[in-house]
């Protein structure tokens, strides 16, 4: 790991620092949510993709096997004993199976904290902005409940251009990915620290490595996209950078499709709504697949990749629809495609490995 | 829209097809009536009524084969607010109930297997696999299937629609409506059913600009009253299934519930669900069951296992067991007091926000015990269907708590509904030896 990326605090720390300034902390599951909302509340969201490497025992006597990896990590999680440490879990209703847990939660499992659930709508349309800003607004209510404060628009609305700064950043850290003094992993590792660091710590931290780019692009080997949910386990980069290839743009859930613009609203719950409808196209929120295509393909042509990779959850229908249609139209632009299935750990990413090393030589050599 | 197509249309459908397929329906009622009964059957026969179902069915599908160029086609899913489309004078196709049919026809696997062919996941809902691979491949145990010119997906029963309708629009090039309706806890709230109201009325020019006519909202509220109609019908039949022996199982809703998901809103269908309630009645009447000896009583809970329905309804019959009431068929029957034809949006609204799958896993955990309750149950099998998550997520609390605070057995049985490959008759067969021998006496 890179010397600088030793100092990024780790989730731990950060969930503890955050409760003894006397602010409540939230477990925060996949994909978007309004996070300027939840810090409003003093309420710190920390993000949970699995996580991974969790012994799922305890969800396999509430889920059955058919529901993917990152739903029964995350059921084992919350009702485990390190999740005692969160006051509220929240639950955008990304998925069939991330609704069936927020169901679940709420009606018959009954965890320790409260759970919240956020519905997303699949569309952009101006109904679609409407009703995710009502939905904020119903929540913005259900958190004044839980922690008797009742933050002014003016409050929410300073906490909002916070994040929104921070979007900006994690955005430049994106165009500036090859000038970094980062190997592929370090510079997942510092995006991801989004997921949990307050957006000020988040923003220096970022700005301290943007402050390092070089002149010369540091890239070396075939350019790749990288297309999926969450890239753990994380050795996933290692792989890629031994079998040759470099990750020069990503599709990511937790990454590529959450760069979200300014909201471009004066009213609070409107602007945090077309702020997260204005995130690139995602199959979770409906986009279809000529919008995602045509992504890609805009993707492909300003980074110059070679190939992409869909690295992808095993049981997730969202991007198991997904891949055919996609990988067709990459194909006429003459990009290879790979589809390989992890389910969240070491040993399930292992056998893909060879395959990973097979489809990387071959586009090499030829 | 010429002369000619209109001509061709009544003439291949009305009057020959109609016709042919009315003249076989004759024949197998006929063939019914001096049949004798088998004596070694474990379960009554089918019902009358059965002819007619083929019938209406047949009908539909020679409806959609020849509606081009005369009628427009919307594909749409089973729980989608159609009667916009029925009043624009669309002709409906439902891929589910095509999904449904390749299931019993033993055809999905390999029309699904084209689809896999293709690089569609195994792991993807077996409808919509079938349904990609029918349309990758045209093929179809139905003939063949009319193209869409619109497509309405609505995700009041899964999310899997919204990328299975992805397809379908990227595939036939057509626009894709959606309808969507945000998941309901306790309560729908206002700004759920404002939303849903607005993307209904959205939805109308869009229609209409495909249909190329106006809507008429006397045609719209007709539909809507006859809908509830129907539903009403649909719901008095599930309750007849309340007495003892219970005159109709699990398995007959199963089969005659296609007129209520694909041509509810007409008066054919009136028709013949009120045709349906005076046989079921006659079989009250006369003390028929739908299983011989009928011993216990169960609850199913998910979609029916299609390939496997002579083989499930002779292994239990066998026992003296039947399936009494279905929280699947129940689905269609619940939302009828929503439906309001003096305001069509609205209620439309609402009601199509409310379907059982659109709403918590302790709302259907309730819904079961107040089934078990009103159709005197003495357990229930959870079909645990791999390929369907919101149904099958939260079975297994839903058994733990049925077993533990309410003390009725409850069996959870692996299976998929349209996929054969998930399903061994042996395995099946010992869980629910096992079972039946739980409920004892
Ligand atoms: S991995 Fe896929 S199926 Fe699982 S929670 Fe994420 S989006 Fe849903
Ligand atoms: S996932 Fe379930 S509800 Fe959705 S289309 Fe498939 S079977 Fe139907």
């Amino acid at each position: 790991m890179h010397e600088a990326l030793t100092s990024i605090p780790c989730r731990r720390e950060i969930i503890r620092a955050h409760k003894e300034s006397g602010g409540r902390v939230a477990a925060v599951l996949p994909i978007h949510y309004p996070r300027a909302l939840f810090r409003a509340f003093q309420i710190l969201p920390v993000e949970l993709w699995g996580p991974p490497e969790i012994d799922p025992q305890y969800s396999k006597a509430h889920l059955q096997p058919y529901v993917c990896p990152l739903v029964h990590n995350a059921l084992s999680y919350i009702t485990g004993p390190e999740s005692e440490v969160f006051d509220l879990v929240a639950v955008p209703h990304t998925c069939d199976s991330l609704q069936g847990l927020c169901s679940i939660l709420t009606d018959l499992i009954l965890p320790r904290q409260p759970v919240f659930p956020i519905y997303l709508p699949r569309g952009r349309r101006e109904s679609d902005a409407q009703f995710l800003a009502n939905e904020f607004h119903a929540l913005y209510r259900k958190l004044e409940a839980l922690t008797s404060l009742s933050p002014s628009e003016d409050e929410v609305m300073a906490c909002i251009l916070r994040e929104e700064d921070a979007d900006e950043v994690l955005a430049e850290l994106n165009r500036k990915r090859k000038f970094l003094p980062l190997c592929q992993r370090d510079f997942y590792h510092l995006l991801r620290s989004r997921e949990y660091l307050p957006a000020e710590r988040f923003c220096e931290l970022a700005k301290s490595f943007l402050a390092k780019a070089e002149n010369e692009s540091r890239d070396k080997g075939l350019p790749i996209i990288l297309s999926g949910i969450v890239p753990e386990p994380m050795s996933l980069f290692e792989f890629i950078e031994r079998a040759g290839g470099v990750v020069v743009a990503d599709d990511l859930a937790c990454c590529g499709r959450r760069l979200y613009g300014p909201g471009e609203d004066n009213d609070v719950f409107r602007r945090m709504a077309k702020s997260i409808l204005s995130a690139p196209p995602d199959s979770t929120r409906g986009s279809s697949i000529q919008e995602r295509a045509d992504h890609m393909v805009r993707m492909v042509k300003m980074s110059g990749a070679k190939a992409v990779l869909f690295y992808c959850m095993k049981f997730c229908e969202p991007e198991l629809f997904g891949h055919p249609p996609l990988r067709d139209e990459l194909n006429k632009i003459n990009i290879p495609t790979l589809v390989i299935e992890s389910e969240l750990s070491e040993a399930s990413l292992n056998p893909s490995v060879g395959s990973l090393e097979l489809f990387l030589e071959t586009i090499l050599c030829g | 829209m010429r002369l000619t197509d209109a001509l061709r249309y009544y003439v291949n459908t009305r009057v020959m097809g109609w016709t042919a397929i009315r003249v076989n329906r004759l024949y197998s009622e006929m063939k019914t009536r001096f049949r004798k009964e088998r004596k070694d059957s474990y379960t009554a026969p089918p019902l009358r009524i059965s002819s007619r179902t083929k019938e209406m069915i047949a009908r539909h599908y020679l409806d959609g084969r020849f509606a081009k160029p005369y009628r427009k086609v919307a594909w749409v899913t089973s729980g989608a607010p159609v009667e916009i489309l029925n009043a624009l004078g669309f002709h409906l196709f439902y891929p589910e109930n095509h999904g449904a049919i390749c299931g019993v026809s033993r055809t999905a696997e390999e029309i699904s297997g084209e689809a896999e062919d293709a690089g569609y996941s195994p792991d993807i809902c077996s409808y919509a696999r079938t349904d990609i691979g029918s349309a990758l491949s045209g093929k179809t145990p139905v003939g063949k299937l009319p193209p869409p010119d619109i497509l309405v997906a609505c995700t009041n029963i899964c999310q899997t629609v919204l990328y299975w309708y992805g397809f379908l629009a990227h595939h036939f090039k057509v626009p894709l409506i959606l309808i969507d309706t945000p998941f309901i806890y306790t309560e729908a709230s206002d700004h759920s059913i404002e939303y849903v109201k607005k993307q209904l009325e959205a939805a109308v020019p869009i229609a209409e600009g495909v249909a190329g006519k106006t809507l008429d909202e006397r045609k719209l509220k007709d539909f809507m009253y006859k809908s509830r109609i129907a539903m009403d019908l649909w719901m008095e039949i599930l309750g007849r299934g309340a007495h003892r022996p219970t005159p109709i199982s699990a398995f007959d809703q199963f089969i005659h519930m296609a007129p209520i998901v694909e041509m509810r809103g007409h008066s054919h269908t009136i028709d013949f669900y009120a045709a349906m309630l005076k046989e079921v009645d006659r079989r009250i009447a006369h003390g028929i069951g739908a299983v011989k000896n009928e011993r216990k009583r169960l609850l199913w809970d998910n979609l029916p296992i299609w390939h496997k329905f002579r083989f499930l309804s002779e292994t239990l019959g066998k026992h003296g067991v039947v399936l009494a009431a279905s929280t699947y068929t129940n689905a269609w029957a619940e939302l009828a007091p929503m439906i309001d034809p003096e305001k069509p949006f609205e209620s439309a609204a609402r009601a199509y926000l409310h379907p059982m799958l659109n709403r918590g896993a302790g709302h259907k955990l309730n819904t079961m015990r107040r089934m078990i309750e009103k159709y005197s149950l003495d357990g229930v099998i959870l079909h645990s269907d791999r390929s369907c998550k919101p149904y099958s997520i939260g079975q297994m609390d839903q058994r733990t708590l049925l077993m533990s605070e309410y003390g009725i057995p409850a069996l959870l049985l692996e299976a998929d509904h349209c996929d054969p490959r998930y399903f061994t008759d042996a395995r099946t067969t010992t869980l629910l030896m096992a079972f039946i021998e739980m409920l004892g006496q």
